[in-house]
């Protein structure tokens, strides 16, 4: 339970020192800002927690996100429901297609999903003209779904929290959450006891891809076009939020509350560096990487003084 | 758990290499602070509409202490960029302005879009942006005008209205060095053969006005060059390098290649020398003037280069200062550019970036 508050231990000193040390860190503006951009992250890092506490791994959730985007953008001119239709569905099959292969034919999560990273990013190059064509969101219903505000944060705030308390509901309180915990922790175990083992990946897969295409779709919506140079390791960036929150990523281990931690964590760091202002794009990601590490060493210390007492 | 660990360390070693493509050293560049610098092609009394700070709606400021915001696309890890920020950064650092906030985007639209909403949250009070992508920019649009924040966007355009969305674009003529480069490649060829292009990064305006600018030129100039083979080698060295690896091998028979940018370019050379080509046998125009083409010029390999100049710290502030005095501002500033070629390669090193 610990490694989890890790994430949050980090998040809530950085917030602090931020807040010390610059004026401008602490304003409603820079919050909102750090809570709006998160939360595409968050929904498509909800998917990922899914997915490796089952033991798994998902690649293919930064191609999925820039071709929900895409399609949503194209769906659009067809109205709202068109343009939310299309991306869960595409997303959904490919979602499928990969839970399916990966929970029948044992084949390792890494490769599959790596073959839909490639994939799906040259099929939404192929929809696109090669990337040069970008759809424009001409339906103000849809564009409001992620321009809309609320309290001076935006619709895709709060889907996202609602996201993140029904995952707890579903990972905490239900069998499939805890089929899924057991499918992680001990395969063969968790067959034996009559665990479903292939239903179960083949729904976190589907999940992940179909929260990935959500995120594309809002995000979409928030930028009025489908824009088609995004989600360029931005798996990478969900695989850490999830691990850096304190999920195991050999699985059997972890929970939502981590991974919001991780997300913003990540966003609190992103401003951070914004607030100096001054740091070159190479020391950027030095720094980046520091705090990473940090948290890591962090999460260690905490999980053993849990041990010591 | 092996097969996990192994999986792991793969992530990781696919991570450390996707960070680890960044130029190699370079020599600094040591030219003199008024060499190279931007030149607006039509100082005065250019026809499109204008913007005046009450056009605008603004409230004039003193630039030496207002909080400035210039939001960087990619990262510092070719002459272009490298110039670019550099230069605005001196021009503040000269100018007196204290408060420069300077955000990298690392080629991440998502970023970029944060990185410009918290430079507002931070209470900047003009923008300059070098955008990644030309679409998307609304909710950061929708801020800025919410709070009456001049955006000047530089060397790519932002697709919104002049003087209501944003102030001004300054930036080079894309669809012009375009021509100018199919003007080089037409004569390279003496009117007739096969062209390769190596496409910029798609949905930017460079990339779409470099190409139309070139094919239209081919089209009207030049009836026997065709062009045979287009693929995107995205702005970026290495995969210049790896197209024209499959571009000599599916079309053998090619006499020239435009690159949309001088990076694409080398990869290109590293390509044709990898495959045992002689130099000036295949003909390369491309576009930027980094030093390491116009070097490229004079060792032969290279038959010319469009400028596209990067340093726009003068040319940015000059402009918003006379914004803030209250004078008319265009709705593009357009900067001429130099062309390279083996007359003026040896001697313009100094001048390239």
């Amino acid at each position: 339970m610990l490694q989890q508050h890790g994430a949050l231990m980090v998040l809530a000193l950085l917030v602090i020192v931020g807040s010390v040390a610059f004026d401008s860190f602490a304003t409603a503006g820079n919050a909102a800002s750090v809570v709006v951009s998160s939360s595409f992250l968050a929904i498509i890092a909800i998917g990922m927690t899914f997915v490796i506490i089952s033991g798994g791994i998902d690649l293919s959730v930064g191609s999925l996100f820039v071709l929900g985007g895409v399609l949503a953008a194209y769906g659009s001119q067809y109205g709202l429901l068109v343009a939310l239709a299309l991306p869960l569905g595409a997303c959904g099959v490919v979602g499928l297609l990969q839970g399916l292969v990966i929970a029948r034919t044992g084949m390792a999560p890494f490769i599959v999903t790596l073959a839909g990273l490639l994939g799906v990013r040259g099929l939404m190059l192929a929809i696109s003209g090669e990337g040069a064509t970008t759809y424009l969101v001409k339906n103000p219903a849809f564009a409001s779904l992620g321009q809309g505000e609320l309290l001076g944060l935006t619709y895709p705030v709060y889907i996202t929290a609602a996201l993140a308390l029904v995952a707890m509901v579903l990972l905490q309180r239900t069998g499939f959450g805890q089929n899924v915990y057991a499918i992680g922790g001990n395969e063969q175990a968790a067959a034996l006891m009559g665990v479903p083992v292939a239903r179960t990946k083949v729904t976190v897969y589907v999940m992940s891809a179909l929260l990935a295409g959500l995120a594309g779709a809002l995000n979409a919506a928030r930028l009025s076009s489908g824009v088609t140079i995004l989600g360029i390791g931005l798996e990478l960036d969900a695989i850490a939020a999830v691990v850096i929150g304190g999920t195991l990523l050999t699985g059997g281990a972890g929970g939502i509350t981590g991974t919001v931690a991780g997300v913003l964590l990540l966003g609190v760091i992103q401003s951070l560096i914004n607030q100096v202002g001054n740091l070159t794009s190479a020391f950027q990601q030095v720094v980046s990487g520091a705090f990473l590490a940090l948290v890591v060493v962090a999460q260690r210390l905490l999980s053993k003084a849990q041990r010591l007492s | 758990m092996n097969l996990r660990t192994a999986c792991l360390a793969l992530a990781v070693l696919l991570t450390a290499s996707a960070c680890a493509k960044a130029e190699e050293p370079q020599s600094a560049p040591a030219a003199t602070s008024t060499a190279g610098q931007q030149v607006v092609q039509s100082p005065s009394g250019t026809a499109g509409p204008t913007c005046t700070l009450d056009q605008f709606g603004g409230k004039k400021f003193d630039l030496k202490t207002a909080t400035v915001g210039f939001s960087q696309s990619e990262k510092e890890a070719n002459p272009f960029r490298i110039a670019e920020t550099k230069s605005i950064k001196d021009e503040a650092a000269k100018l007196g302005i204290a408060r420069l906030k300077v955000t990298n985007a690392q080629s991440q639209f998502s970023k970029q879009i944060t990185d410009v909403q918290q430079l507002i949250a931070q209470g900047a009070q003009l923008l300059v942006i070098a955008p990644l992508n030309s679409d998307g920019w609304e909710p950061v649009l929708q801020q800025a005008a919410a709070k009456k924040v001049p955006i000047i966007t530089v060397d790519r355009k932002i697709n919104a209205k002049a003087c209501s969305d944003y102030l001004t674009f300054i930036g080079s003529d894309f669809y012009e060095q375009g021509k100018r480069a199919a003007d080089r490649m037409i004569d390279a060829l003496s009117g007739k053969g096969k062209v390769a292009i190596l496409l910029g990064a798609p949905g930017n305006n460079v990339t779409t006005e470099r190409t139309n600018g070139f094919k239209d030129r081919i089209k009207e100039k030049a009836p026997g060059i065709t062009i045979s083979f287009e693929q995107t080698g995205e702005f970026a060295r290495e995969k210049g390098q790896q197209v024209t690896e499959q571009l000599i091998q599916s079309n053998p028979d090619i006499n020239g290649i435009y690159a949309e940018n001088d990076e694409m370019a080398l990869g290109a050379v590293t390509a044709l020398k990898g495959a045992g080509k002689e130099a000036g046998t295949i003909k390369i125009v491309s576009v930027d003037g980094t030093r390491s083409a116009v070097q490229g010029i004079a060792d032969g390999w290279l038959h010319a280069v469009i400028e596209s100049n990067p340093r726009f710290g003068p040319l940015a502030f000059e402009t918003a200062q006379k914004f803030l005095d209250g004078q008319a501002i265009p709705d593009k500033v357009i900067i001429s550019d130099r062309d390279y070629d083996t007359s003026n390669a040896k001697d313009s090193l100094g001048e390239a970036y």
